[in-house]
């Protein structure tokens, strides 16, 4: 089972997904000629069959990351970021964030936290007041004044 | 003609304005850097400055001004990373390297980067002369281009996807595939209906733009780069010998041929700077072969791939402004912010709105003048940034994509999503699938099932007006042999 092989399969799920959900779309009245549900279906054809395509020819492996634990640690990092950025505030969320990146990148600790701060300052500064673009205040609500 | 000029003027009037001016300064200045970084391009880097765009209610002609200058700034940036450290910093730098790292090394690096930037202002100031006197023609005969003839020149487009890619052909029509279908989501402007939201509210509303090329691009982009440990040691500038005044006449007929090759290359849809770059480079090498030393520090091999880099980064632009039709994916994603300004670029671009299209022309002008002296002197400073080390870098570009999403949207669903599509970038790009039909795909998927309703409208439902004009027979004839090409078996050598 190459690599290819496996993105052929999921190509054709997705596919069938697609189209399984195009057919469902109903309008009452007619109003044009090619409807909601041509097009979609039409599309989720071509890409499953492109799907079929990659089932046939031999592909070369997949190429294991160098250092295996980084690719899910930063997704895990980014998720927690997406989730705790409105409840903890730009400010805090982003030192972790970046703090943490750094780590993953190969920075020792105390570089890493100055990064994390140097960072997540100068982004507020460069949107919440050169820019005046609001990011959430969260736990430090009120701290800056208005 | 006198036209072309009166309009050309109107456009300096716009970017002459001194807020334009210095935007296109600051892109100049964005673009030259994002260039020289390796893993982050101009494709992200306008995918990042979007949402500012939007969120700082700039006009349309103005974000068009700052994001191009970024666009066509990177080309000038590629060239630092390739010469000094040999490796590009942008995919169509990397012929630059073959004779520019040479040079370094023989401390004639300083030489080389004056002559790459050289090159790069020629090819595109040239390239930019082309575009003012061939916008409007090839608009006018687009004009007349019906919905059917749109849907095959858009097919005929995605088509090329698979044959220009390099890759596997069938990944880059999935992926393209993909795209239409992302974009499809929300509520059907046509019928009102619903569409694979799975019932939620947040995606009601369609995928937004920025949140896909941020999650692409970006996100995927540094998951790409954690997982290898970057080893990069930048070479000096070097005190050699500077760039001598008939080193420059020696290289004019090669920058020339160049920015004719780069310029073609670039109006067609599909094919990019980095096949103008390669095949600049290879024509100067056959051309030169008994008094060249192609490989080994040859100025010639330097200045003809940066030429037509730049050349081809212009005429990307032709069809993108003229047509509607974006020919890479940087120039999709142009495409993308002027359609989230409500502005359709294509043939009626150039009357509906003459301060966009020529305010972006005439400040393409100033913006080349601006990098050619921005790059000259300060080289050096942009070299500096290659010491900047990985871990003080992207986690500052991390934080500004989700800064960036986020001010946009004020939604954090939107960060999860982003981070979804980052994923799916990353494990798209370890798995060669390419990322840009993606884009493009988003892009043109809309416009291309508009024109298709609007034909099916017109003919009442019968198919076979798709093929009604001789226009479109030739560009489904043309979509098919795009198709069929790089299906048929053939010798590897």
């Amino acid at each position: 089972m190459t690599a290819d092989r496996v993105l052929g399969l999921v190509l054709i799920a997705f596919a069938a997904l697609a189209l399984w959900s195009a057919q469902s779309l109903v309008v009452a009245f007619a109003a044009d000629p090619l409807g909601p549900r041509a097009f979609p279906s039409t599309v989720a054809l071509i890409m499953g069959g492109c799907g079929a395509m990659l089932l046939i020819p031999r592909g070369a492996g997949f190429a294991w990351p160098e250092r295996m634990a980084s690719p899910p640690l930063l997704i895990v990092v980014m998720a927690g970021y997406a989730l705790l950025l409105v409840p903890l505030g730009f400010l805090v969320a982003t030192v972790l964030l970046a703090s943490a990146v750094a780590l993953l990148f190969g920075a020792r600790p105390l570089p890493a936290l100055l990064t994390g701060i140097i960072t997540s300052a100068a982004l507020w500064a460069l949107f919440d007041r050169l820019l005046d673009l609001p990011l959430p205040q969260g736990v430090i609500q009120g701290f800056f004044g208005a | 003609m006198m036209e072309t000029f009166a309009a050309l003027g109107g456009g300096f009037a716009v970017a002459l304005q001194p807020q334009n001016m210095m935007l296109a300064f600051l892109g100049c200045i964005i673009g030259t850097a994002i260039g020289v970084l390796p893993g982050i391009g101009p494709l992200n880097a306008i995918a990042l400055l979007l949402p500012f765009c939007l969120a700082l209610r700039l006009p349309p002609e103005s974000a068009l001004i700052l994001l191009a200058a970024v666009y066509y700034g990177s080309g000038y940036g590629g060239r630092i990373t390739a010469i000094l450290l040999n490796m590009p910093g942008e995919p169509s730098a990397v012929l630059t390297t073959l004779d520019g790292h040479p040079l370094a090394k023989q401390g004639r690096g300083g030489a080389a980067l004056a002559i790459s930037g050289i090159g790069s202002f020629v090819g595109a100031t040239i390239s930019v002369v082309l575009m003012t006197f061939l916008s409007v023609p090839l608009a006018r005969v687009a004009v007349a281009f019906s919905p059917a003839d749109y849907v095959a020149l858009i097919a005929f487009a995605l088509s090329l996807l698979g044959a220009v890619g390099g890759g596997s052909a069938p990944k880059a029509w999935a992926a393209g595939c993909l795209g239409i279908l992302l974009a499809m989501v929300g509520i059907d402007s046509g019928t009102g209906v619903e569409r694979f939201t799975g019932g939620s509210m947040e995606l009601l509303g369609g995928l937004d733009f920025t949140v896909l090329a941020i999650g692409l691009f970006a996100i995927g982009e540094i998951l790409l780069l954690i997982e290898t440990r970057i080893r990069a040691q930048a070479a000096k500038i070097g005190g050699g010998q500077r760039l001598a005044f008939r080193e420059i006449v020696f290289c004019i007929p090669a920058m020339f041929r160049a920015t004719g090759i780069g310029f073609v290359i670039g109006v067609l849809p599909g094919a990019g700077a980095s096949v103008a770059s390669a095949l600049s480079y290879t024509a100067e090498k056959r051309i030169n072969e008994s008094n060249g030393k192609f490989g080994q520090g040859d100025m010639r091999g330097v200045a003809a791939p940066e030429t037509a880099d730049n050349a081809a980064q212009i005429g990307n632009l032709v069809p993108m402004l003229s047509l509607g039709i974006p020919g890479s994916g940087t120039t999709a994603v142009l495409l993308g912010a002027l359609l989230m300004y409500n502005i359709t670029p294509g043939p009626l671009l150039f009357e509906q709105r003459p301060d966009v299209a020529w305010g972006l022309i005439a400040s393409m002008y100033i913006g080349n003048c601006m990098l050619l002296l921005l790059n000259l002197p300060l080289v050096g400073v942009f070299a500096r940034l290659l010491t900047v080390p990985a871990w003080v870098l992207y986690p500052g570009v991390l934080a500004l994509s989700f800064a960036g999403v986020y001010a946009a949207s004020n939604s954090a669903f939107d960060l999860l999503l982003a981070i979804g599509f980052g994923v799916m970038g990353w494990l798209f790009r370890k798995l060669d699938v390419p990322l840009v039909p993606i884009v493009l795909g988003f892009v043109l998927g809309r416009m291309l099932e508009d024109n298709l309703r609007r034909a099916m409208s017109l003919s009442d439902g019968d198919v076979m007006a798709l093929l009604g004009s001789p226009v479109s027979i030739l560009l489904w004839v043309m979509t098919a042999a795009a198709i069929l090409w790089p299906l048929l078996p053939r010798r590897r050598p």
